[in-house]
């Protein structure tokens, strides 16, 4: 688990793919100034976080998932997560590498986005503005303002 | 969609339609190379990375299921034998 100093708008991420973490690590940058990107490197780790928040910790303010981890994959956690007050409300997309009409009828059942990983990195600026449009208006107003 | 209407497709345009609709299979590292595997109806899509996602070397593509092989090679079946 990798968490930096400085609380602002929490996006959470778990993938066991150290190239896909710093790819979307390296996406958020432009937002440094309003988020902090707090990754996890399987499904078990990912759970273990989330469920050890609590009111002195910050809620994430969208969870980004990978569907293939190992232990515990994004769709176990994503159920997992919906049961757990008050993650529950908290925006969820998987993220994943397949375009696959089962996997996005998964996410849609479990009210979450879908997003296809880049094949480039040229698409990786429009899939970081798809995961911003997950959260509230307010959270999109706060991390879009004053980008870097 | 063909194996022979997808060579005659635009590097660009193969790139789309394996992004709206690859099925991913693997991942794998060759010297400086990083290549991706995906499943596209009958055939295979390997894309070759010089660097992760940013800059792609080539595409290839085949319907021989040989090119699964050394993806498979790379799966530990250890804990699936008991």
């Amino acid at each position: 688990m990798v968490k930096s100093a400085t609380p602002k708008n929490i996006v959470f991420y778990a993938d066991d793919d150290a190239d896909d973490l710093e790819l979307v690590q390296e996406a958020f940058d432009r937002y440094t100034n309003n988020v902090e990107v707090i990754t996890a490197k399987d499904g078990v780790q990912a759970m273990s976080y989330l469920q050890s928040l609590n009111e002195q910790t910050p809620t994430p303010c969208l969870i980004i998932l990978d569907i293939n981890m190992p232990l515990l994959n994004g769709k176990d956690v994503l159920r997992r997560i919906k049961e757990l007050q008050p993650l529950a409300s908290v925006p969820v997309v998987l993220f994943s590498t397949s375009s696959s009409p089962l996997d996005k009828e998964f996410a849609k059942k479990y009210n979450a986005g879908f997003v296809t990983k880049p094949l480039d990195v040229s698409q990786m600026e429009i899939i970081t503005e798809l995961f911003i449009d997950h959260c509230s208006d307010e959270i999109k107003r706060s991390i879009r303002k004053h980008i870097k | 969609m063909r194996l022979s209407e997808f060579d005659l497709l635009s590097c660009e345009k193969q790139l789309t339609i394996l992004y709206q609709q690859g099925v991913y299979i693997g991942k794998r590292k060759v010297d400086e190379f990083t290549r991706l595997l995906f499943q596209l109806e009958s055939f295979y899509v390997e894309i070759t990375y010089i660097s992760y996602r940013l800059s792609i070397h080539k595409v290839s593509y085949c319907e021989s299921t040989s090119i699964l092989d050394p993806y498979l090679e790379q799966i530990d079946v250890k804990y699936l034998v008991t």
